[in-house]
């Protein structure tokens, strides 16, 4: 009983001292929407960025084999070593149990594409049937290049939806010959869009053929710039991945000791790297955010520590009819907790305009995580009690005799 | 009712050296008694009083309270004392100037462990002739209408003792009058007051004066009022 008539005495209190009250709130609701609005942020990023890795893996259960030691940025024929051959990619497929099947690709990116007068120079990628299916792409017009065509290399290509607006504009592309390095190619279906990959390059602009067609009648190349493996089972895919390089290292004949002439991108590895939760960004974030915690804790410690020493007379007087100092130091912690989460309540609301604002900024969907929302109401309500605990203790202390005195 | 034996109380000062408040009082108060305790500002009357309010604790001596010896009682127990059993008047009010009356009389019940009765908080109002302003702010009262709420106040969980510090020190003449008043009505009621002044005509009011120098008691005398009480 004594506990709710001494909450009911702090709420006259917070009413009674309104403009300390809110200014106590306003920084903790600071503290709270920087919290969330940085949260926000950091998931956005993260799940923007799974998103494009998504974009240029295609699915998950994909493991990427290129030649050469450990390179860097887009491989293509005119970079690589002449390492990785069709022999390889049909090895891969025949030997290793946990591999369902293998998409073989040669690519390059100083061809020529024209079209009538149009000329432009877009990502030119042979490919065998099966990099659909692997890529998850979709054919949004015609069809894609097939096995039929892979075998008797046929001249045939399938467009980047970026490649027929440069070379066809509204006009429809299927059934037209474009000339690929001077090459003439029927257009047989146009890919469905992408969007960028992970450097924010478009993944639109390109052309496909058939991967024998590109390597026999093309490139003229024996090796490929990509094999890429789609595992049985994705969570397979770190096992997957050393088979494949065991078996590569024998069929290069490899010595112990030397170095690889391929690398292997498992997608598992490069998924837990992106989204590593104490990645330096979120780290980052996540310091801010402290800070600004910290911030309105230590606004709700100074303003409550003036508020106590203006309130000596009351403290004096509420000791005087009986309250012992557990009394006060409870009042007092209460007055700290509804205020801190009131401004918790608040900060919320105001994040969540925030949150949108961000997310329109960044082009982004909101990211509103209510269990994180939560979270940080409950926050401010910790932050206002143990910031709110030093004053609260030294109202506690003030000696009635004194206070009364003066 | 109040058995105070060769209390003392010894203040530090700053720079360590004693200031001896009280020296060996000794003072028996019957319950129902109303008594001032006079002397000169330093004298150590408030001294006193607060000791006897349970505020402060003496440094030496023992206190008994309606037959409890709180010399020893812990800060809980001496709350749960000046709760229950003491009712405090201070020359200074110490109302909280921007809540109701009504509220201001209330805050003792907070800390007595049952529901705060608005109702007999009217009621409390009513008696010192103020229930027309319980909804006013303390701050908007007069000096007189402000004590008075302060009388209701220290007089809300029933208390036996009356305890005043210089009640009337702040007020005009008629205010006083109306005050001093209120305290014999109590007296009359059968409550003990203890009241602290520093004016004859106020102390001339009690049936017994103590009169305190430099921290001891030089006279303690009944007075036979009978003619001044007309």
């Amino acid at each position: 009983m004594k506990s709710i008539e001494q909450c009911k005495q702090g709420m006259r209190a917070i009413v009674r001292f309104r403009r300390r009250s809110v200014f106590m709130m306003a920084g903790i609701a600071i503290g709270v929407a920087t919290l969330s609005v940085l949260n926000s942020i950091g998931e956005n990023t993260r799940r923007d960025t799974v998103k494009r890795v998504k974009n240029m893996l295609g699915t998950f259960d994909t493991v990427m084999v290129r030649p050469g030691g450990k390179t860097r940025g887009m491989v293509s024929l005119s970079n690589v070593d002449p390492s990785l051959k069709f022999e390889d990619a049909a090895a891969i497929a025949r030997e290793i149990a946990g591999v369902k099947q293998v998409a073989r690709l040669q690519n390059a990116f100083d061809i020529d594409v024209s079209y009538r007068d149009q000329q432009i120079s877009p990502a030119v990628f042979g490919v065998s049937d099966n990099w659909l299916a692997l890529r998850g792409d979709e054919v949004e017009q015609g069809s894609f290049v097939s096995a039929e065509d892979d075998r008797r290399m046929m001249r045939v290509a399938v467009i980047g939806s970026d490649v027929r607006k440069s070379l066809f504009q509204q006009a429809s592309p299927i059934g037209k010959t474009i000339r690929i390095g001077g090459v003439p190619f029927e257009v047989k279906g146009v890919l469905a869009s992408r969007g960028a990959g992970p450097a924010g390059a478009s993944l639109d602009n390109i052309v496909i053929i058939p991967v024998s067609t590109a390597s026999r009648r093309l490139f003229n190349r024996d090796f490929l710039t990509m094999i890429i493996a789609q595992v049985k089972d994705p969570d397979d895919s770190t096992k997957v991945a050393a088979a494949i390089s065991r078996l590569l290292r024998e069929r290069h004949q490899l010595a112990p000791g030397m170095l690889d002439d391929f690398n292997i991108t498992d997608p598992q590895a490069v998924l837990a790297q992106l989204t590593n939760v104490n990645s330096t960004l979120t780290m980052i974030l996540r310091g801010v955010a402290f800070l600004g915690m910290f911030g309105g804790g230590v606004v709700i410690m100074a303003l409550m520590t003036l508020g106590v020493s203006e309130r000596r007379r009351e403290i004096g007087l509420r000791q005087s009819v009986g309250a012992n100092r557990g009394d006060i130091l409870f009042q007092f912690l209460f007055e700290a907790f509804v205020v801190a989460s009131s401004g918790g309540l608040f900060g919320a609301a105001v994040s969540w305009g925030g949150v949108e604002a961000v997310a329109a900024y960044q082009k982004l969907p909101a990211v509103f995580d209510q269990q994180a929302l939560l979270a940080s109401i409950a926050l401010a309500a910790i932050v206002g009690v143990v910031f709110g605990s030093y004053p609260a203790w030294k109202a506690s202390r003030v000696d009635p005799v004194a206070a009364l005195r003066s | 009712m109040i058995l105070v034996e060769n209390i003392s109380k010894i203040h530090r000062r700053n720079d360590g050296a004693p200031v001896h408040a009280l020296r060996n009082v000794s003072i028996s108060i019957s319950a129902g008694e109303f008594v001032t305790i006079r002397g000169a500002s330093g004298s150590g009357k408030s001294s006193l009083l607060n000791i006897l309010g349970c505020l402060d604790r003496p440094t030496g001596g023992s206190y008994r309270l309606a037959g409890e010896d709180v010399s020893s009682y812990s800060d809980r127990s001496l709350a749960r004392i000046r709760n229950q059993k003491i009712g405090f008047v201070f020359q200074a009010f110490q109302l909280l100037p921007r809540t109701t009356a009504v509220e201001n009389v209330e805050i003792p019940m907070v800390y007595s462990g049952s529901r705060v009765d608005r109702r007999r908080a009217l009621q409390a109002l009513e008696r010192v002739g103020l229930g027309a302003r319980a909804r006013h702010f303390a701050a908007e009262l007069s000096g007189g209408e402000q004590q008075r709420v302060a009388i209701a106040r220290a007089l809300i969980n029933d208390p036996a003792l009356v305890l005043a510090d210089e009640p009337t020190g702040n007020l005009d003449f008629a205010a006083s009058s109306e005050i001093m008043r209120i305290f014999k009505e109590l007296h009359a009621d059968g409550r003990t007051i203890v009241m602290v002044t520093h004016d004859e005509s106020i102390a001339a009011h009690a049936r017994r004066q103590i009169l305190l120098s430099d921290g001891a008691v030089i006279e303690d005398a009944a007075i036979c009022a009978e003619e001044r009480w007309q």
